[in-house]
């Protein structure tokens, strides 16, 4: 199949299995990477230079506008929705929270979903709110790829087992599976 | 939900066109379609035909349209080191060295977030005096909304958080009563501010500007109104002006980026290149 980016969206629990699976995504990854994950909207830094540490691709906080380049991750930026528009853009956004979240997984999945269509790859990790699951079934109903992690293996399972309910998903894996899966696009 | 397809979206801006004169197809798509949406929700409507069936009909639903379109602030105080920076470095030593009045002018308010941010700290300051500050808005409601003061308590909330990080000479409580669903902000705070509506062009814009505050507005734009635009605010401003951009509003990918000195890149500080 051939997939134009991967998404993915956690919350509570979700950082060290979002940390493993950077850190293990060759150098020349063939897709982009779109991070959503609830964090503080005060903190500006230090996140994005945490995810970083010993991932082999560079993780940046995009500028509105941004153009997705292939084995870069975009982590949304503190207090803004990330959305992807078409032509392979980044917007950022400062409307309303959603689920009370801003960034909200949600909004990221569906824009990302009607970007990319059947050629899009939405994971969600684990979380402490229903964030993502609408997102996820966009990412279902257009056709793309769905990837829930394993609630067993969660350290909160809210946002994955809310996911499960809403959508019928391409695969449950574990953390380990999810890297096998990416490491052979 | 209403979902709106492309199609829907340029006959809502054609109808706009046509009727209005206002032209919003360079707008940043999905943010503009997401407006949209809320919109038809807010207003108990069901499709984009109900949408534009009202807007060519009913004249008065314009102002409406133009309010729910935009995008309020999110709070108050947002990025409390901006605010520092703007008491610290910025604005005692500008508007003292300032031949003539000091004019700021504040485009596309909304909810008034940044207005009222802007007026706290020139109050705070003792310099509210010395400054003459413009607040245009595109629809008539916002006019109204700021200058009644009324704002949500989640965000009180948040700006109170801000307003501790900013390390404000008051408590912030001081600038608000709570009322049982809203927060009321000290209209006082604005009461010399000049309003004036805008049209989406900004015909009709000031002139000799020292100061544009204008953050996380550009992002609903398409990069090429985003020149456009900053182009047009270069014009109004007076040589070594400043123009305040949002965090994430990065333009040194456009051309305009030569026009301007970049004073602080982290909180979105450019100043108006003299000569240029």
């Amino acid at each position: 199949m051939d997939y134009k980016a991967v998404i993915i969206g956690g919350s509570a629990g979700s950082f060290q299995v979002v940390t493993r699976i950077l850190n293990s995504l060759p150098k020349n990854f063939p897709l982009p990477v779109l991070l959503c994950l609830h964090r503080l909207k005060h903190v500006r830094s230090g996140f994005v230079e945490a995810l970083s540490l010993k991932s082999r691709i560079p993780v940046e906080e995009p500028y509105d506008k941004d153009q997705l380049k292939p084995a870069h991750a975009y982590l949304a930026p503190a207090n803004y929705h990330m959305y992807i528009e078409l032509a392979n853009r980044i917007a950022l956004s400062t409307e309303e929270a959603v689920n009370h979240s801003r960034p909200s997984i949600d909004l990221s999945f569906i824009t990302a979903a009607n970007a990319y269509r059947q050629k899009l790859i939405g994971i969600i990790l684990s979380g402490a709110n229903k964030d993502g699951s609408y997102g996820l079934k966009k990412v279902h109903d257009n056709g793309g790829t769905t990837i829930v992690q394993d609630p067993n293996e969660c350290e909160v399972r809210t946002m994955t087992q809310s996911a499960l309910q809403l959508t019928k998903v391409s695969n449950v894996y574990t953390t380990d599976q999810i890297i096998k899966y990416l490491s052979k696009l | 939900m209403t979902e709106l397809g492309i199609v829907d979206i340029r006959e809502i801006y054609k109808t706009v066109k046509e009727i209005y004169d206002y032209d919003f197809s360079q707008y940043a798509m999905t943010s503009f379609k997401q407006r949209l949406e809320r919109l038809i929700i807010r207003n108990n409507m069901s499709n984009a035909e109900s949408l534009i069936h009202k807007l060519k009909n009913n004249p008065e639903f314009f102002d409406l349209f133009l309010y729910e379109i935009s995008v309020p602030s999110t709070e108050m105080f947002r990025d409390p080191s901006l605010w520092r920076w703007v008491r610290e470095e910025y604005l005692p030593a500008a508007i003292d060295k300032s031949i003539g009045r000091y004019k700021i002018w504040v485009p596309n308010c909304v909810s008034g977030g940044e207005l009222y941010t802007l007026a706290i700290v020139l109050h705070e300051l003792d310099l509210f005096d010395k400054v003459d500050i413009l607040a245009t808005t595109i629809s008539n409601k916002s006019i109204e909304y700021i200058k009644e003061g009324k704002y949500d308590l989640k965000k009180i909330e948040v700006s109170d958080e801000n307003y501790k990080r900013f390390q404000g000479n008051r408590e912030f409580t001081s600038y608000y009563i709570l009322d049982r669903y809203y927060a009321f902000r000290d209209t006082g705070i604005i009461k010399d501010v000049e309003f004036k509506k805008q049209n989406i062009n900004f015909d009709d814009s000031p002139q000799n500007v020292k100061l544009i505050l204008f953050r996380n507005n550009l992002i609903y734009f398409n990069p090429s109104l985003q020149e456009k635009i900053l182009q047009h605010m270069y014009n109004c401003l007076s040589a070594g002006g400043y123009l305040i951009l949002g965090i994430r509003e990065k333009i040194r990918n456009l051309n305009i980026i030569n026009d301007f000195e970049i004073i602080n890149e982290a909180e979105g500080v450019y100043k108006k290149r003299i000569g240029s």
